[in-house]
């Protein structure tokens, strides 16, 4: 039996003047899922994450979360959804723990002080509460970065290139917050266009090269340095 | 209190605690008004009365420097684009404005506080006598102004060359303000009672609804793809 789908893109597209940004995407992802979306610089990734997060309207298509079409404006949609991408959202003279008390409040989160303190030591930032954010390694900005993105407890989690600028050491200590991801209840959508770090988490892994999706199947079904080979191969020949 | 009321005041939280830590915009807008009003004392013919125009000086003096914050009004979501985390949130984009605008509003206001006493120093201008009535029409003046300047200044932010159009969209919308603030603060400076006022106050209160309204209804477009 095929789990619902949590969250699905129908046919969507975008378009900017006459250029296409992500053409005909069609994916559903299960809940407790984990994708991997590989593509080069300007493929459209980061545009389709930013359809499937509601703050950019599809030029056609339709955007679905738990069976329901996206409600422009609608603030439950995004209250069910976390988004990190490779710019933090955060605010550099505010402290680690007052710039997730700001997100805390504007998502009307109950029991603030508990969820901070849970979340910043899961991320091992803890100890560093009361330090502005501007102080902060770029390793430790994408550890609060998450932090952030997870505080309201998102039921889909869409990541963009979040290994972006760190050190292999900051890399090691992301990739084990985003195991953590893996719990069964969380659906993840990783954006990446580094091979070796994407595949390590994901359960299916798809491609997409000018703006659509040319192959879309489970981690299993992927030899990684076949993989490596075909993606260079396609990529390489689309551009 | 209600979830709007608590995204309003967390925005604005957020810009005031911003800004006493930088203290950037009040500095600059202190620094930019204390030396028009030197520019202006030293440039005014002795014959001429500083009061006698008082009213005209003080309001360019406050419009240039109100602008001179707006223009940094979007500058700490700029950073690592803290914007489009305020859109990812569930955010009300009403309660996104108000808070901007409640944040701005209260930033003037201090600078208001220094620019009339310098102003009141540099030209012997009786401040003391009817300040209760020079205080309303310095607070529906301000409220007007920075409720149309938010939303231009989420306007510019978006522009190329923001800092720049700012003035530009600004400024011709801004004017009935500025002619309404000019005129009531001249005559009351030279003792007019407020009474005589009540319809510039009108207007100003009037301009005021329209620009918060408006501003709340229209901000989610400016700010959102």
């Amino acid at each position: 039996m095929t789990a619902a789908p949590v969250l699905e893109a129908r046919a969507v597209e975008k378009w900017y003047g006459v250029h296409p940004a992500v053409r005909r995407v069609d994916f559903s992802l299960a809940g407790g899922e984990f994708l991997t979306l590989f593509g080069p610089n300007g493929a459209g990734k980061s545009t389709l994450l930013r359809l499937l997060s509601g703050t950019l309207r599809p030029t056609r298509g339709e955007v679905h979360l738990n069976g329901q079409p996206l409600q422009y404006g609608d603030p439950e949609w995004r209250a069910r959804i976390g988004v990190l991408s490779h710019q933090s959202f955060l605010y550099g003279q505010l402290t680690a723990e007052e710039n997730l008390r700001l997100y805390g409040r504007l998502y009307g989160l109950p029991d603030l002080p508990g969820r901070i303190e849970g979340r910043l030591r899961e991320v091992g930032l803890w100890e560093r509460r009361a330090d502005a954010a501007r102080g902060f390694s770029r390793g430790m900005i994408q550890r609060l970065a998450l932090a952030r993105t997870l505080l309201h407890d998102p039921e889909v989690v869409l990541l963009d290139e979040p290994y972006t600028g760190l050190d292999p050491h900051a890399a090691r200590v992301l990739r084990g917050v985003l195991e953590q991801l893996k719990d069964g209840r969380r659906t993840v959508l990783l954006v990446t266009h580094n091979l070796s770090q994407g595949l390590e988490l994901a359960d299916r892994v798809a491609v997409q090269v000018g703006g659509r999706w040319i192959s879309d199947e489970p981690r299993a079904a992927v030899d990684a340095a076949r993989f490596e080979h075909v993606y260079t191969e396609r990529v390489g020949g689309a551009r | 209190m209600s979830a709007f009321v608590r995204q309003v005041l967390a925005i604005a939280g957020k810009d005031l605690t911003l800004e006493a830590r930088s203290r950037e915009r009040l500095v600059s807008m202190l620094t930019f008004a204390v030396l028009v009003a030197v520019i202006f004392s030293f440039a005014l013919d002795p014959t001429v009365r500083g009061r006698s125009i008082a009213g005209a000086m003080l309001w360019v003096t406050v419009i240039f420097a109100g602008m001179l914050g707006l223009g940094r009004s979007f500058a700490s979501e700029r950073e690592q684009d803290a914007l489009l985390g305020l859109l990812l949130a569930p955010l009300d984009r009403s309660a996104l404005f108000l808070g901007k605008f409640l944040a701005n509003l209260l930033i003037l206001l201090v600078t208001e506080l220094v620019i009339f006493p310098v102003y009141a120093l540099f030209f012997q201008l009786p401040l003391g006598r009817g300040v209760g009535g020079l205080a309303l029409v310095v607070l529906l003046a301000s409220v007007g102004f920075m409720a149309l300047g938010t939303l231009f200044s989420a306007v510019a932010a978006h522009t190329r060359l923001g800092e720049t159009m700012l003035p530009i969209l600004l400024l011709p919308l801004l004017l009935p303000v500025v002619i309404f603030a000019a005129s009531a603060t001249q005559h009351l400076l030279i003792g007019r009672p407020l009474a005589e006022q009540a319809s510039a106050l009108r207007m100003l209160l009037a301009f005021d609804v329209i620009f918060v309204v408006v501003g709340a209804l229209v901000f989610g477009a400016v700010v959102e793809e």
